[in-house]
């Protein structure tokens, strides 16, 4: 794709992609999704939450396979359920493992173009540049019945890129596959987001979305618990003390010198003894009156075991 | 991974506003079931099913002297036609295949790949009913064919030129008959979760119905179609004492509409229903 | 005081196999087939029949001219036990016809074959649920009706020229649910959809029968009758139970035959099917 085609895709697609409003989905007398309202734009977005959360049904409402039971769900404008043609502009990767195991790669590639379309020349210009993306060239003409597990993913994923959607909605999809694939389909998604495209990719897997995305939407229970950027999340959990770890030439020194602030909660020596963990309600003020004691200290390194989506994620189920 | 070649323009000829044309979609769906249905263990069985006539024609013909049949040849194509074919064996294909046209990508969970596409889900399931009919027709038709000429030819091809048209009306006939049922079967298979036993019931408990006297017959299906069938067999049993032949007119316009209902109610059911796959 | 080291100590005893290993299957299936309305009331409807022969019994022991038009006599337990039949070929596709295809369609043959399961018990097993869902409207409903009758009219029944009649639905129950029961889990081994099995069982017994009927308009011949399982079974019945029919004149060891060699057919395509793992080329 061109720069100018990238620029393009993202001016137009700057608002909202995909709309929930006060939108709620109920089987029987389950709840599963409970007065959502969000909005999800251009770019990579985790869907996270564990199992049971709603993911699932989140996502299927954006993909059009089920109606809401109230309230409104919108991709690109236009709702959801009932409207087929926003396929040509959408991409699903569903989670379960399931294909016409008798049709090679390559075939099922073209059947589902056909399917969006396109022509027989196109459909296999498509579908090989499908494959390629995915790393399955070589086994375009084996019988998916005889695909690894990674495989089956990859071409689950193929199918779901081959159209070049301008919405991709993923489904678990790392599951299987092997961390040098996991590695491809990551840096994959991180490209697609870049080019404009909305990209939601839901999971369970908290470090799988970590590394592809710093905006997520956590949902439990039904309901959003949070979203938006990692960080300005953390940031925002004011009653939840930050920990933050300093490893120090001296750390008995460095300890001396932080204790008597007045945001320094807690204070523990690390088993090797030279790790000092601090338990700060004010990350930021710690962070600026730290600096000359961390000088003095000989601190080496510095980080935040806490500042990830897992503990942000604890934290907020626990609430 | 290498980084993909640039695509063509995204477009590329179709209009994004609207789902994909209703004959290009059913086409592609068709493309894509017509193989799985062909060559299928499943057809093994409908091979058997719908090819035995023609075994049987020619035992008849090979032990016509040393086993002497009671009926004629041509009886027995009658037979063939209207007691193994339209009243058993093209309804069963029928339930066989028709009850699953939607329900085989449900519970192989593909039905996500192909809701996902922008196509209308009418046009899903008439390429999937396309693939029903050319499969069973492709196995009935010649069944029927060889059949015919191998009791007709017995004694000659003398007469034959005069046989040649009910040969061709029993193929309509039978062809009527897939459609006819594949329709019921389809609206059975996507109104119902379990198609089979009910399926079965209607087939052989409710179309029994048409060796009732009076208005009964006329709703069965059965009734219309073995109207259509110009030679009757001697003897038919217990259909033989209130028989009643419908007026062909009638017939067609009876079984016309009812395929209509039938498929259009199978359209509708299939696009308002939402398909939650358990996970 | 020493510290022992807690390093893997490897376990020498011997835990005992169960003897019959294969029951949990039958039992857990059955739970989940007797779970479903449905199928309660299929077997409500079979049992139909039982309450119209009791009433038919004591109607019989009451008024004695009755048994001029439904005599009670062997003849009325062969009648019974054919018209069962239609109800083993039923409860076979409903609760029969799933049993291995959704094993193969979703891998959990596997997880049989993971445990310490043979085959053979694996097949045991299922064969068990066929043959107890089918052994619950012929041989109980048979010999309930049996004991009943010899309540209601012991001087009818409690007769040595009688007493062949319970040994009889014992052989006639038996026979007709094992080989229901072989063919619907053959072709239940033959398909991953157990709609495609149900449909495909019921093709292959009733379409048979379709065939003896055709056959048998045209000929006329008693041979026929080995053609379709249903005229096997009807036929041992008659041998049986002393039935006399036009239809069914072959000496009994002919359909004894046919229905040895159908269920050592089945045997071998459910030795062939039941593997835990498919090669796809």
């Amino acid at each position: 794709m061109t720069a100018a085609a990238i620029k393009a895709r993202g001016a137009a697609a700057g608002a909202a992609t995909l709309e929930y409003v006060r939108a709620s989905r109920w089987y029987g007398a389950v709840i599963a999704l409970n007065d959502v309202t969000t909005t999800v734009g251009p770019g990579v977005t985790g869907l996270l939450g564990p199992n049971g959360a709603g993911k699932s049904t989140f996502l299927k409402l954006a993909a059009g396979q089920l109606a809401p039971s109230q309230g409104e769900v919108r991709v690109l404008g236009k709702p959801a359920w009932g409207s087929p043609e926003l396929f040509h502009r959408v991409g699903v990767c569903p989670e379960s493992d399931a294909f016409w195991e008798g049709l090679t790669g390559m075939q099922f590639l073209m059947a589902l173009l056909s399917l969006t379309g396109f022509d027989e020349a196109q459909c296999r210009r498509r579908a090989e540049a499908a494959l390629e993306q995915v790393a399955l060239s070589d086994a375009r003409d084996r019988k998916i019945g005889g695909y690894s597990k990674g495989m089956r993913q990859r071409i689950k994923l193929a199918q779901a890129l081959a159209h070049d959607p301008q919405v991709l909605l993923l489904d678990e999809p790392l599951s299987g596959m092997d961390p040098v694939n996991r590695r491809r389909v990551v840096d994959l998604v991180k490209r697609l987001g870049r080019e404009g495209r909305t990209v939601l990719v839901s999971s369970h897997i908290l470090h799988e979305v970590e590394a592809m995305t710093r905006r997520v939407l956590l949902i439990h229970n039904g309901r959003i618990l949070a979203e938006g950027d990692v960080r300005e999340i953390r940031d925002l959990m004011d009653e939840h003390p930050h920990t933050v770890a300093l490893r120090a030439r001296d750390p008995r020194a460095l300890a001396r010198a932080i204790v008597g602030t007045p945001h320094v909660l807690s204070l523990v020596f690390g088993a090797e003894g030279e790790w000092v963990t601090v338990q700060t309600a004010r990350p930021d003020e710690f962070y600026a009156s730290v600096h000359q004691a961390a000088v003095e200290a000989g601190v080496s390194e510095m980080y935040s075991p806490d500042e990830n989506l897992e503990s942000v994620f604890r934290y907020l189920v626990a609430r | 991974m290498s980084a993909s070649p640039s695509p063509p323009p995204s477009t590329a000829g179709r209009d994004l506003g609207r789902p994909v044309p209703f004959l290009h979609a059913a086409r592609a769906v068709f493309d894509l079931s017509l193989e799985g249905m062909v060559w299928s263990r499943r057809s093994l069985l409908m091979v058997l099913l719908l090819g035995l006539p023609a075994p049987l024609a020619l035992l008849f013909r090979t032990f016509l002297t040393r086993l002497p049949p009671r009926v004629g040849a041509f009886d027995f194509y009658g037979v063939v036609i209207s007691f193994y074919y339209v009243r058993n064996a093209l309804p069963l294909a029928a339930l066989f295949y028709a009850t699953a046209l939607i329900a085989d990508e449900v519970e192989g969970r593909t039905i996500t790949y192909l809701l996902t596409r922008p196509v209308q889900r009418a046009a899903i399931l008439a390429g999937k009913f396309a693939a029903y009919l050319v499969t069973t027709v492709a196995l009935a038709l010649p069944a029927v064919v060889v059949t015919f000429f191998l009791l007709t030819t017995i004694h000659g091809r003398t007469g034959l030129g005069a046989l040649v048209p009910e040969l061709f009306r029993d193929m309509g006939v039978v062809v009527l008959t897939l459609v006819t049922y594949g329709a019921f079967f389809a609206l059975m298979g996507v109104l119902l979760r379990r198609p089979v036993i009910p399926g079965l019931l209607f087939l052989f408990v409710w179309e029994l119905l048409a060796n009732a006297p009076g208005y009964l017959p006329r709703f069965t299906i059965t009734a219309y179609l073995r109207s259509l069938i110009h030679h009757r067999p001697p003897d038919e049993g217990m259909a033989e004492i209130f028989a009643q032949v419908l007026p062909t007119a009638l017939c067609l316009e009876a079984v016309g509409g009812m395929i209509v209902v039938f498929l259009a109610g199978a359209a509708w059911i299939f696009s308002a229903r939402e398909y939650v796959l358990d996970q | 005081m020493p510290i022992y080291e807690q390093t893997y100590r490897r376990y020498e005893a011997r835990a005992p196999l169960r003897t019959v290993r294969f029951w949990p299957i039958t039992r857990e299936a059955l739970r989940l087939v007797l779970a479903r309305r449905a199928f309660l009331g299929l077997l409500l409807v079979a049992w139909g029949q039982f309450l119209f022969r009791v009433i038919q019994v004591y109607v019989v022991t009451r008024l004695p001219e009755a048994g001029r038009v439904l005599p009670i006599d062997g003849r009325m337990f062969g009648q019974f036990l054919s018209i069962q039949t239609l109800f083993t070929l039923l409860l076979s596709i409903f609760g029969g016809a799933g049993l291995i295809a959704n094993d193969l369609r979703t891998g959990a043959i596997l997880v049989y074959l993971s445990r310490p399961l043979t085959r053979r018990d694996y097949v045991l097993g299922k064969l068990g649920v066929l043959m107890a869902l089918n052994l619950s409207v012929t041989l109980v409903p048979g010999l309930l009706l049996y004991l009943i009758a010899l309540a209601l009219a012991p001087e009818q029944f409690a007769k040595w020229s009688l007493a062949w009649i319970s040994p009889a639905v014992v052989v006639h129950s038996l026979v007709t649910s094992l080989v229901m029961s072989l063919i619907a889990l053959a072709v239940s081994s033959l398909s991953r959809s157990a709609r495609v099995a149900g449909l495909g069982f019921f093709g292959l017994v009733f379409g048979l029968e379709v065939v003896r009927g055709v056959l048998r308009a045209l000929y006329d011949r008693p041979e026929s009758a080995l053609l379709s399982v249903q005229a096997d079974l009807q036929s041992l019945g008659n041998a049986l139970f002393g039935v006399t029919d036009r239809a069914f004149q072959l000496p009994w060891a002919y359909p004894a035959l046919v229905l040895v060699a159908v269920s050592l057919g089945c045997l071998a395509i459910l030795r062939a099917r039941v593997r835990a793992v498919e090669i796809v080329r």
